[in-house]
């Protein structure tokens, strides 16, 4: 690289800029001052941020644009404009290289159809130029989706592919990894012949084969029928080759050819299914961990895909002892934030259904790792640290040694809850703020981030809620960690949240937490609560909020017998409640279980319990419609014949001093005829409470009927 | 961790019908939460012993024929305060487990002499001794059996002078939650009984909870 004079004095940003501004600069300056922004920016993140700042990128876009435009005279003009040509966009290309912010003021800057005019250059260094940087600005999710659909952009598309330029055709590869995303865009690129193309890249440099391989990925993935195609006579021994690259050299195609087979795999479950191809994938990707820069950082999300919910390949992962090299990893040492979450989640899905794996990964105690990474400055590692809990503890065995509750644990769960609850309250008023009190043309934009920095915000609340709902479960009847750690009180607070998923998943730890929980600590739930915030539960706009306030009714009203009236009180209003939703004829059946096993609980009572459940299920004003009863009884749903059949069950149960008056009153409604109906239900729980129910019902049976 | 046994190929069924379809049905007696009660009968030659014994499921995945919960035992001479273990079980379901334990010291000879205590057993007895009840259907069976081992103790240390080196064979009654077992243990008295009934919490009929793992 040819260097300046003063090019053991780099200028000054400012002087810089001003350089590349000034119409008195001459060109020859302006084209050193071009290589001298390039060499100082070029990887250097700091650098380009410090000159984006100072408004380089529109300068250097206004020089790539004239420079661009036609041009009089040729000779020694055209090679000077060519290498401002070629500057000009490194340039660009280096400010978009793996910064979003660089991306951004490219594309606003206009330099994206300047770029993209120089890949028809004569001049294979111009095309070179622009197509690297293109490619570059690709990388980013910020680059305009390039529409596939339209025939032009077809035919531009695969006049990329079939270029003669090395860095063109990974270009055209690139452009499809990046906005290749729909069925009907794989489609139309299928049918195109897109995939031929692509395999024949895979016998090329370096580049080809790599940008070919993630183009070939996005093309398959979630498409059986483009899937096929590819594994069609008319592409040869294309999987073969893509097989064959795992062994490659360069980890980094490695990675993406294991990419792409996973992606086959998991579109399509004809193929890649034998154990040879699953066990070799598993191994790529655990020597890939030994690398120590992006491709390590990488290698844990790509074996998360192919081993997420798939019991299989969690057996021969966990046969391969990748868990362990995953553990040895954590305790190796401290990490960059992405490897930490990949490996996080990695071992997540590890563990998500197997009990060996999380018996492993807790003998291999890095629990403590796991437990200081809640409080981790980033989100991201500290919602993969929240999932991690919430399938490790999936483990009952674990549960119930209480290997989860204690202080270390609860403290950080509670402050996540804490935080986000605050941020996103905050946001959502920032939003509503500026949604109202703006001028419309900073609405788009600023509420865009807004809403954005919310969803993150509420996935990473979902993810916390997700691991308490586990940890909370508590065999011992003891006060738990949690509730003495002020961890009701955010529960609570996030029952009311504008969020329905934020709702159900507050709403399911407490259905949790209070499972088997001693009547004091029951108590204290109840009051920080309140009757009233649980009738409107029940009352949720969405059903599997509904569902689980109803499961969470069930769970404080079992136990011993004094818990009914903590939960009733005087008024009976939550009672009310429950028997208007399962009057409801909208009401879904999952809710309807809870609440009938809600009101079998209740029935499971004293006489004035039974009596009141008695009212809800037949109200005195019977006409001619069907009882509550049968049609729940008549149900297609087993669950919900059963737990009705519990609920009739308990309401006769013998020796009660008043069973005599309820039977008679079940009798008249029918439900007699209605049970010995169900005497041969084919599902065996059903059959034999029908049993149960009609041999007490006859016991004290009304002859006359 | 017990090994699973893994299912063969192409299992011979009874009837040409799917493995999805011979497994024992959920019994709502034998979910999470539910409570039992009774004894233990200890005795040996020297004297007659029985335990008083409390049993809660504390979880259950049918998928995986995987049950566990805990176990107390009152009145243990040993003991200042009752026992309590922590034990899995192993749901005999054809699928995921055999009639033949296959492990914890306990032959196929072991295994048939266990089972046919129970006076449910009988009418499979043929199909086990000839594959171990592997092409049984049991999706209508009212009964349930099990091997439930002990893994650790709760409360107490393990030189409390009691053992749980052994196992318990177990049939439940789909209908009436009631419990029976022996416990087998090649270095204790033969067929130690375990006798359950589902308990109530003092209630009047009975009382179901539920938690779920996210």
């Amino acid at each position: 690289m040819p260097t300046s004079a003063n090019s053991n004095h780099p200028s000054r940003p400012e002087d810089l800029i001003g350089r590349l501004n000034s119409a008195h600069t001459p060109y020859e300056a302006k084209l050193k001052a071009l290589r001298d922004l390039k060499n100082q920016i070029i990887g250097n993140r700091t650098k380009k941020l410090v000159f984006l700042k100072l408004g380089a990128v529109p300068s250097v876009v206004s020089i790539l644009s004239s420079a661009a435009a036609p041009q009089d005279g040729g000779g020694g003009n055209r090679e000077f404009h060519e290498s401002v040509l070629i500057q000009s966009a490194a340039a660009i290309g280096s400010f978009a290289c793996g910064l979003d912010e660089g991306v951004k003021a490219v594309l606003d800057a206009g330099a994206f159809p300047l770029l993209m005019s120089l890949i028809s250059h004569l001049n294979e260094k111009v095309v070179d130029a622009g197509a690297r940087s293109l490619k570059l600005i690709y990388q980013s999710k910020l680059a305009p989706k390039y529409d596939f659909l339209q025939v032009k952009n077809m035919e531009f598309l695969l006049s990329l592919l079939n270029s003669k330029n090395e860095k063109v055709t990974s270009l055209g590869a690139s452009i499809i990894t990046h906005s290749c995303q729909t069925a009907a865009e794989q489609q139309a690129l299928s049918g195109a012949g897109v995939i031929k193309r692509l395999v024949c890249l895979l016998g090329g440099s370096i580049n080809q084969k790599d940008a070919s391989l993630e183009s070939l990925a996005a093309m398959v993935k979630g498409n059986p029928e483009v899937a096929s195609k590819f594994m069609g006579p008319e592409n040869g021994r294309a999987l073969g080759v893509v097989i064959e690259l795992m062994k490659d050299k360069y980890p980094r195609t490695r990675l993406l050819a294991s990419m792409c087979l996973i992606s086959i795999r998991n579109t399509s479950t004809s193929y890649l299914q034998d154990l040879g191809i699953k066990s070799a994938l598993v191994l790529v990707l655990l020597e890939l961990l030994d690398d120590p820069g992006q491709v390590g950082d990488e290698a844990p999300f790509v074996l998360s895909g192919l081993v997420t919910e798939k019991e299989d390949m969690q057996k021969i992962a966990f046969d391969a002892n990748v868990i362990n090299k995953f553990c040895e990893h954590l305790t190796a040492g401290s990490f960059q934030t992405k490897r930490l979450q990949g490996i996080f989640l990695a071992l997540s899905d590890l563990c998500s259904k197997l009990e060996c794996c999380r018996d492993r990964l807790l003998d291999l105690q890095v629990l403590n790792i796991v437990t200081e990474a809640l409080a981790h400055d980033s989100a991201e590692v500290r919602a993969a640290a929240c999932i991690f809990f919430k399938n490790v503890s999936r483990s009952v065995k674990n549960l119930s040694a209480g290997q989860f509750m204690n202080e270390a644990i609860a403290v950080p769960l509670v402050q996540l809850l804490c935080d986000s609850r605050t941020s996103v309250q905050y946001l959502s008023s920032l939003f509503w703020i500026f949604r109202y009190g703006y001028a419309i043309e900073h609405y788009n934009a600023v509420t865009i981030y807004l809403a954005v920095g919310i969803s993150r915000l509420m996935k990473n609340e979902v993810a916390a809620l997700g691991a308490i709902s586990n940890v909370v479960v508590n065999f011992m009847a003891r006060k738990s960690v949690f509730m003495e750690c002020g961890g009701v009180k955010q529960l609570v607070q996030l029952t009311k949240s504008m969020e329905s998923a934020i709702r159900v998943n507050a709403v399911w730890a407490l259905k949790n937490l209070v499972f088997h929980l001693s009547n004091r600590c029951k108590e204290e739930i109840l009051l920080e609560l309140t009757s009233t915030t649980l009738v409107s539960l029940i009352n949720d706009p969405e059903a599997s909020v509904q569902e689980q306030a109803l499961g969470l009714i069930r769970n404080l009203v079992d136990g011993t017998l004094n818990s009914i009236d903590c939960v009733f009180g005087e008024d009976g209003e939550l009672l009310h409640a429950i028997g208007r939703k399962m009057r409801r004829s909208t009401s879904k059946v999952e809710v309807q279980i809870q609440g009938m096993y809600a009101l079998s609980n209740v029935a499971s009572g004293n006489e004035l319990h039974k009596e009141a459940v008695m009212n809800q299920l037949l109200p005195q004003a019977v006409d001619d419609k069907e009882t509550l009863l049968v049609k729940f009884l008549q149900s297609s749903d087993s669950r919900l014949r059963t737990a009705t059949l519990w609920a009739i069950i308990n309401l006769t149960y013998p020796s009660s001093p008043n069973t005599c008056h309820r039977v008679n009153k079940l009798w008249n409604a029918g439900i007699v005829s209605q049970l010995k109906n169900m005497v041969n239900d084919p599902c065996l729980d059903v059959k034999l409470r029908a049993w149960t129910a009609v041999g007490q019902l006859m016991m004290y049976g009304d002859a006359s009927t | 961790m017990p090994v699973r046994l893994v299912e063969a190929s192409s299992p011979s069924q009874v009837s040409g019908t799917t493995h999805g379809n011979t497994l024992p049905q959920p019994c709502s007696l034998l979910s999470v939460g539910q409570a039992f009660s009774g004894t233990q009968n200890v005795s040996s030659l020297q004297k007659d012993e029985a335990w008083r014994v409390n049993v809660r499921i504390q979880g259950c995945d049918l998928d995986h024929g995987y049950l566990c919960g805990t176990m107390e035992a009152l009145n243990v001479p040993m003991a200042d305060t009752p026992v309590v273990t922590f034990w899995e079980g192993e749901i005999v379901d054809t699928k995921n487990y055999t009639f033949f334990t296959g492990k914890w010291g306990a032959t196929v000879e072991d295994d048939i002499k266990h089972w046919t205590k129970f006076p449910s057993f009988p009418p499979l007895l043929s199909q086990v001794e000839a594959d171990g009840g592997k092409s049984l259907d049991l999706s209508n069976y009212p009964y349930i059996f099990m091997r439930w081992k002990e893994q650790y103790f709760v409360n107490v240390g393990t030189d409390c002078g009691l053992t749980i080196a052994g196992f318990y064979y177990v049939c439940f009654s789909c209908s009436d939650g009631s419990i029976n077992g022996f416990y087998y243990d090649p270095n204790s008295s033969p067929f130690q009984k375990l006798e359950l009934k589902s308990t109530n919490d003092g209630r009047s009929g009975f009382s179901f909870s539920t938690y779920e793992l996210q």
